[in-house]
């Protein structure tokens, strides 16, 4: 297939061609089809963009909220609950997988009404309240005002709810992402109403809180804690690795139901043999060992997948290590890659002067002198400058936000004058400057001296 | 004489029922000893009159329109009775029989009426305990009131004065209402025809002027010569038309063009023989002197409101909010774990409230006894959430409620505010007013209407019980909504109780500025936190002999949660919590169907234990590393706080003893990040990079042991 594929895109078709030409082209249109669907798929996967069909690792939690927002469906049980899990964990995942199951059943189907608010969205209870309306169509009872003032809206919010009762109205199901930010509204008095609706003979809801906060529940103030069920869903993984490289191999391998069976045999056959490789299990594990999250995971993946091409239709070894290499790339110590001599000059003057003072702070006259201290001694490469180009350098670097004001100390003092912080490690300039092209001796030197 | 005579003793005993103690001792004496003593004096008719228009007479027998808070609906009565009252008379009363208007009844009860109202149409109102004794002052006009057949069509008749009776109305059910009883008995008189014999009416007292609807007082007798104001123009305006539109002028009034209104009453008598006396001037009104002498009196009525009550805002169409009916019927429960969890549920109300019968009982008894004298009061209920405060309070309302079904006590008007349920302490007005009236107002209108309608002898009033939730939301600056609230009940004419109800027990003392906590007075009560054997026995009288639980575990739960809160809510969600577990473990063939103490105890479990620990355990190696070179870097320092470049150099140090291979530092501060999103760790906001400080947000020891288990 690789020679083929070479053909139809290093060479103009000619408009004069032969038989097994014909027959090249086709070949090499049905893989490239072939390799948009796999990327399509694994994209989807990827980005998080397709539910999985069935929840690996989590499957008390996956039942105990099913069973719970059924029991709200079918008997009209109001309900209330908190997913708890570290960012990456499949929070929504879950949830929506439980929503996805639950309105396949046909008792549910047209038994739920859903209301989604996100905390970052809906920054305080009156925008919350007008969402609400919104998504449970209650705008146009309202009457010719769209939206009343936020007092008539909760109370018209309230009595709606009060007008239920757990036989005759629908359930309605609240989902509030990022739940941790609505417990910082104004008397919190969002969450109060839902879980006091929550716990009263009104209209049945469930109120599903999503958060990655674990001390959420001491945000909340005593009253509204009290009305909380206190029912926690905790997803945390506790995986080991083996799971993680089956995990890593079932999210790259194609499914049965793929077009193309050929394709898809020979894919996850290279799936497999480069999951056995030892270099890439040791860049899994260092992975592994740094985080356990699914969200890092799929970006790693993505980064390999995207080097997949009609002409190289499998994932190497050296694919994994490079995505690798980029998903643990310090972005700092990348920066200083782009610096000038001298302003990598000042910084190493600054780390020197870090070193002497123990973090204190400085000021762009105590780097200067030091900077001027090292000219004087053993500078070869190295010229002087004049105080206003040093300045300006100075000013870069701290537009680049690698040196940073110490707090208070800003606009009364002269600019030269003025305290600053460095906001690099030791550790990040050394990287940076074994990688900076052409750099001179004598300064690689001066960095790596003890002192000044 | 004879006439009047029958005519009280037809009425004695209403009467005895009515009016004052003071009024029944003059009775007696009239009784007694028939001689003419100072005493209330009954009319059998009252005119008005505004200078330039003709006038209006009032006959008892006749349906009138009676001044009331909304200007555009005023009440409708029909009168029963017209007297004079204090020194020379000139105090005027009326008795009357009140029809209620389709605005003014519960909003809640009119879906009993089974249709929708006529906006004409308005109720015979039959309730005892309401206050049927009217100034007659606030008189505004006749009006015309007709009797329909319950099955008649409405006719369209473009009369906006004209109004329909079918039905009576007695706060509970509507009853067909026999016509003799509604309809007039006379026509009102003929306004246009003026007494040709006139004599000089007195002057009006500016004092009048206040306020029309003021309680009866001894300094109601009227100083001569002094001019009221008159509209500037003598328009062919109705009186009452003219008499509205001079209130809404009294605001914006200026001292120039004050011109003379002059209304006088005319005591005109059944007999209606009518001697005309004298007339002196055109504008004065007419008073109209009937041949028994002895009843010979100058009478004015003054008609002047300063108060002014503009027409509340109305919404054109009321919303009616609700949640779509769902399509499908609920489930019932199949078993008994599923009985046993929905009648577990706070939700569900229980028949009765085991252990809080005290409590019951105090509220129950300070409520009635203000309910039956007819006098106000506040309460203050104190206790940590989930003791069944509210719930108590709805518990005695509902007995309350109960009691005045059965007719024990007179009926009284229940109103709820929740703190938390409004989006400012303002809105409390708001909302009385609207549960009260049904009027939407803006806060600072609406504690004007209340304000009024609080302190005001204000007719047809029933008592009014307010339950204020969660009182402590209702701070503000000035503490002003606090303060009209337990001023009200104080109010002579109130007949307000109000109950609150918050959290802590020393509110009062803590955030009340002394005129606040002063007037809240000393009626409190605290509800103590659940004790193991009450929660036991809340959750047995749920249960109520459905054998669901095992004894222990029931024993276990209450014992864990009285010691943690004594929050009954957190008792039954635990409960239901083990039920759920139970179902799950059916399977085990050596459960017994019962939830016994390992679901107990795994449902506690869930609800109580931190993740913490477990969070620590499911971390990553390298935030466990993380973590551990927090608590290195803390011992180092001797302090609880550290940049994250100093934990960075521990953390590479520990990545070397472990055999790991170092992190950079972009991928150290992820780290740092994600502990910081858990809350694990306490960061600085995550510009400041490497410079952010760090705290740890679990003990030492919670970390060790965490990372010990491994």
């Amino acid at each position: 297939g690789n020679a083929s594929n070479r053909c139809v895109y290093e060479q103009p078709v000619s408009f004069s061609v032969s038989y097994s030409e014909i027959y090249l082209i086709k070949c090499s249109l049905f893989i490239i089809h072939v390799s948009v669907q796999v990327q399509q798929i694994l994209r989807e996967r990827f980005c998080e963009r397709r539910l999985p069909d069935r929840l690996e690792g989590v499957e008390a939690q996956y039942k105990h909220l099913l069973e719970l927002l059924r029991r709200t469906a079918i008997h009209g049980e109001s309900n209330s609950v908190l997913i708890v899990g570290p960012r990456g964990a499949g929070k929504t995942t879950l949830l929506q997988c439980v929503l996805r199951d639950l309105q396949k059943e046909e008792k549910v189907q047209k038994n739920l009404l859903q209301v989604h608010l996100n905390g970052l969205l809906q920054t305080d209870d009156r925008i919350a309240l007008k969402e609400i309306t919104r998504q449970l169509h209650l705008e146009n009872v309202v009457g010719d005002k769209v939206f009343g003032s936020f007092a008539e809206n909760l109370a018209f919010l309230l009595e709606a709810l009060k007008k239920g009762n757990r036989s005759s109205s629908c359930p309605v199901l609240f989902v509030l992402d990022e739940f941790d930010l609505f417990a910082h509204h104004k008397n919190q008095t969002l969450l109060y109403n839902l879980f006091d609706v929550s716990q009263s003979a009104q209209a049945p809801i469930a109120v599903v809180g999503v958060t990655c906060r674990l001390d959420v529940l001491e945000l909340l103030e005593k009253r509204v804690k009290s009305r909380f069920s206190h029912r926690q869903i905790h997803l945390l993984s506790s995986l080991n690795f083996t799971q993680y490289l089956e995990r890593v191999w079932t999210q790259l391998s194609l499914p049965d139901s793929f077009p193309d069976k050929k394709f898809a045999q020979e894919w996850n056959a290279g799936v497999k043999t480069l999951c056995e490789d030892k270099s890439v299990e040791e860049v899994l594990q260092r992975h592994f060992n740094s985080s356990k999250d699914f969200r890092s995971l799929h970006m790693l993946l993505m980064l390999c997948l995207s080097r997949v091409s009609v002409a190289k239709p499998t994932i190497k070894p050296a694919d994994l290590l490079e995505a690798s290499r980029m998903c643990f790339a310090d972005t700092t110590a990348n920066m200083l890659h782009g610096l000038s001599i001298l302003e990598l000059c000042l910084v190493i003057a600054m780390k020197h002067l870090n070193d002497v003072y123990e973090g204190e702070p400085f000021n762009l006259q105590m780097v200067h002198n030091e900077f001027k201290k090292f000219l004087h001694r053993k500078s070869n490469s190295m010229y002087n400058f004049e105080q206003p180009v040093v300045m300006k350098a100075f000013e870069h670097l701290q537009q680049l936000e690698l040196i940073r004001p110490v707090d208070g100390s800003s606009a009364k003092v002269q600019r030269e004058y003025q305290l600053m912080r460095l906001t690099l490690d030791h550790s990040q300039i050394m990287e940076a400057l074994q990688k900076y092209p052409q750099c001179p001796t004598d300064i690689k030197q001066w960095a790596m001296s003890a002192f000044g | 004489m004879e006439v009047l005579y029958h005519f009280f003793h037809r009425n004695l005993e209403e009467l005895l029922k009515c009016i004052f103690r003071s009024l029944l001792v003059m009775f007696w004496c009239f009784e007694m000893t028939r001689f003419e003593i100072l005493m209330p004096v009954c009319f059998s008719s009252f005119a008005i009159s505004v200078e330039g228009l003709s006038k209006i007479i009032i006959n008892t027998g006749q349906d009138i329109f009676i001044e009331g808070c909304d200007e555009d609906n005023p009440y409708v009565a029909k009168v029963t009775r017209l007297y004079g009252d204090g020194e020379s008379y000139s105090h005027k009363l009326g008795f009357v029989q009140w029809f209620i208007r389709v605005s003014e009844l519960p909003v809640n009860k009119l879906k009993l009426l089974g249709r929708e109202p006529h906006p004409q149409e308005i109720f015979y109102y039959e309730c005892r305990n309401c206050d049927n004794e009217v100034n007659v002052e606030s008189i505004l006009r006749p009006v015309k009131v007709k009797h329909l057949d319950s099955n008649d069509p409405f006719p369209d008749s473009a009369d906006k004065d004209t109004l329909y009776v079918k039905l009576s109305w007695d706060s509970k059910v509507f009853r067909v209402v026999n016509s003799t009883v509604v309809e007039s008995p006379a026509e009102p008189a003929p306004a246009s025809s003026p007494p040709s014999c006139l004599k000089p009416s007195l002057p009006m007292s500016p004092s009048c002027s206040q306020s029309a609807a003021t309680p009866r007082g001894p300094s109601r007798r009227t100083p001569a010569n002094v001019e009221a104001e008159s509209l500037h123009s003598a328009t062919k305006l109705s009186a009452s038309k003219c008499l509205s539109a001079k209130r809404r002028n009294a605001t914006a009034r200026t001292p120039g063009v004050r011109k003379r209104l002059e209304l006088s009453s005319e005591c005109l008598h059944k007999d209606f023989k009518m001697q005309p006396l004298c007339r002196t001037r055109e504008q004065q009104g007419y008073i109209y002197i009937s041949n028994t002498k002895s009843y010979h009196h100058f009478l004015t009525v003054s008609l002047i409101f300063l108060q002014i009550s503009p027409g509340t805002p109305q919404t054109p169409r009321h919303a009616t909010p609700s949640i779509p009916i769902r399509s499908l019927q609920t489930q019932q429960p199949a078993n008994i774990l599923e009985e046993a969890r929905a009648r577990l549920h706070v939700s569900s109300v229980p028949e009765s409230l085991p252990c809080r019968e005290q409590e019951f009982q105090d509220i129950y008894s300070f409520v009635e006894s203000k309910i039956v004298d007819n006098t106000g009061g506040c309460m203050y209920i104190s206790g940590v959430p989930g003791t069944g405060k509210t719930a108590t309070v709805h518990e005695v309302i509902r007995c309350l409620q109960h009691a005045a079904d059965m007719d024990e006590i007179p009926s009284f008007h229940f109103i709820e505010i929740n703190g938390m349920k409004m989006t400012d302490p303002h809105q409390a007005y708001v909302q009385i007013l609207q549960k009260l009236t049904g009027q939407k107002a803006t806060p600072d209108h609406a504690a004007v209407l209340l304000e009024k309608r609080f302190s005001n002898l204000a007719p047809r009033k029933e008592t009014i019980v307010l339950l204020v939730d969660e009182l402590d939301l209702l701070w503000t600056r000035k503490q002003n909504v606090m303060y009209n609230l337990f001023e009200w009940p104080a109010r002579r004419h109130a007949r307000l109780v109000v109950l609150t109800i918050a959290n802590t027990m020393d509110l009062p003392e803590r955030i009340m500025i002394n005129r606040v906590a002063s007037r809240l007075g000393l009626t409190r009560m605290s509800f103590q936190p659940y004790s193991f054997k009450q929660l036991q026995e809340i959750i047995m009288s749920r249960l109520n002999k459905l054998k669901a639980f095992e004894e222990d575990a029931l024993q276990l739960v209450s014992r864990k949660v009285a010691a943690l809160s004594g929050d009954a809510r957190r008792c039954l969600d635990i409960c239901r919590r083990a039920t759920e577990i139970c179902e799950h473990s059916a399977a085990d063939p050596s459960s017994t169907g019962l939830v016994g103490m390992s679901h107990v105890m795994e449902a506690l479990n869930e609800m109580f234990s931190s993740a913490y620990i477990t969070a620590i355990r499911c971390a990553s190696t390298q935030e466990q590393l993380f973590l551990r070179a927090v608590i290195t870097e803390f011992r180092r320092l001797g302090l609880e706080e550290a940049t994250f470049q100093q934990v960075f150099v521990q953390h590479q140090a520990l990545c070397r003893i472990e055999g790991l291979k170092p992190i950079g530092v972009s991928e150290g501060l992820a780290v740092c990040q994600r502990l910081g999103a858990c809350r694990l760790l306490l960061l600085e906001p995550s510009h400041l990079g490497v410079l952010q400080r760090i705290r740890l947000n679990v003990s030492q020891d919670d970390i060790f042991y965490a990372l010990k288990a491994d």
